[in-house]
């Protein structure tokens, strides 16, 4: 197994070195990995894992917290930026979704319902979410660019057949 | 919870420090509580009462020693202070004159 694999998820584990308070933060990383560690003997490293996740999560209370100026901290800020594109795509998807929603006060021409935003929205975090995975596990640019492409070319496709139906299906629009 | 009274999961972390005798912290806090009282207890909850039992003064802590599946961390030792001693002798003898209070016919046909 790679050594690498045997280890904490990265995001949780960088969320929880942010939010804590520094005071507290080796004790509990500590805690947190030790249970890490007995979890995947026990269950198997995917559970162990989802049982870390959980965890990072249960630990975010003001107690651990503790003030709030430490959430400032340069290097903790860094190494959370390391996801920024993550964060942007999560922020870009209700971004996107603004264009129809102000363009509706203002024209006539736009009319989407509530379940129009659902499916765009899903449409598009499920787009974006797949290009990232594309990009953290395909290293050579070429085959970023085509397995990006494909997801791309799919995300319209599917955008296609439920506006305007290219393809006849029962999801077709008109 | 008032500085004199303990709530019910701080009363049980505060027996079960006092029962690993110098050798408490966060992870065999739980797995005591969990072998002892069948209870299914986050590292979050525990990690708050010991923090607020420490602030009460009920708690004293010192780091441990780290180990390889700590991945370098040292361990936080949780042992009672004498405060802490103190406030278990009251709570156990309320407990007991309320459970002598109770007439026997009570429990008599359970």
């Amino acid at each position: 197994m790679n050594s690498s694999e045997n280890k904490p998820p990265r995001i949780a584990l960088e969320f929880f070195r942010w939010f804590c308070h520094p005071d507290f933060l080796e004790e509990i990383e500590g805690d947190l990995t030790e249970r890490f560690h007995e979890y995947s003997g026990k269950h198997g490293l995917k559970r162990a894992k989802w049982i870390f996740v959980k965890e990072v999560l249960f630990l975010f209370r003001p107690s651990i917290i503790g003030n709030i100026y430490h959430l400032t901290n340069k290097n903790s800020i860094i190494m959370l930026l390391q996801n920024k594109r993550l964060i942007l795509i999560l922020v870009a998807v209700p971004t996107l979704l603004l264009i129809p929603l102000i363009a509706m006060q203002f024209s006539t021409g736009v009319d989407w319902k509530i379940l129009d935003f659902l499916v765009m929205g899903v449409l598009l975090l499920g787009t974006g979410l797949l290009c990232e995975l594309v990009l953290r596990k395909v290293k050579s640019t070429k085959g970023r660019i085509i397995f990006c492409g494909i997801v791309l070319l799919v995300f319209l496709l599917v955008w296609a057949e439920l506006a305007i139906g290219i393809f006849g299906t029962p999801f077709a629009g008109s | 919870m008032s500085q004199f009274h303990l709530g019910e999961f701080e009363e049980i972390v505060l027996l079960t420090v006092a029962i690993l005798n110098g050798e408490a912290y966060g992870v065999n806090i739980i797995s005591e509580i969990e072998d002892r009282l069948s209870r299914k207890v986050s590292l979050g909850a525990i990690q708050t009462v010991l923090k607020r039992l420490e602030e009460k003064d009920l708690v004293k802590s010192e780091f441990g020693e780290t180990t390889r599946v700590r991945g370098g961390k040292r361990k936080r030792l949780y042992e009672i202070t004498a405060r802490g001693r103190q406030i278990l002798n009251r709570t156990k003898a309320q407990r007991n004159s309320l459970w002598d209070a109770i007439p026997k016919v009570v429990f008599k046909f359970s």
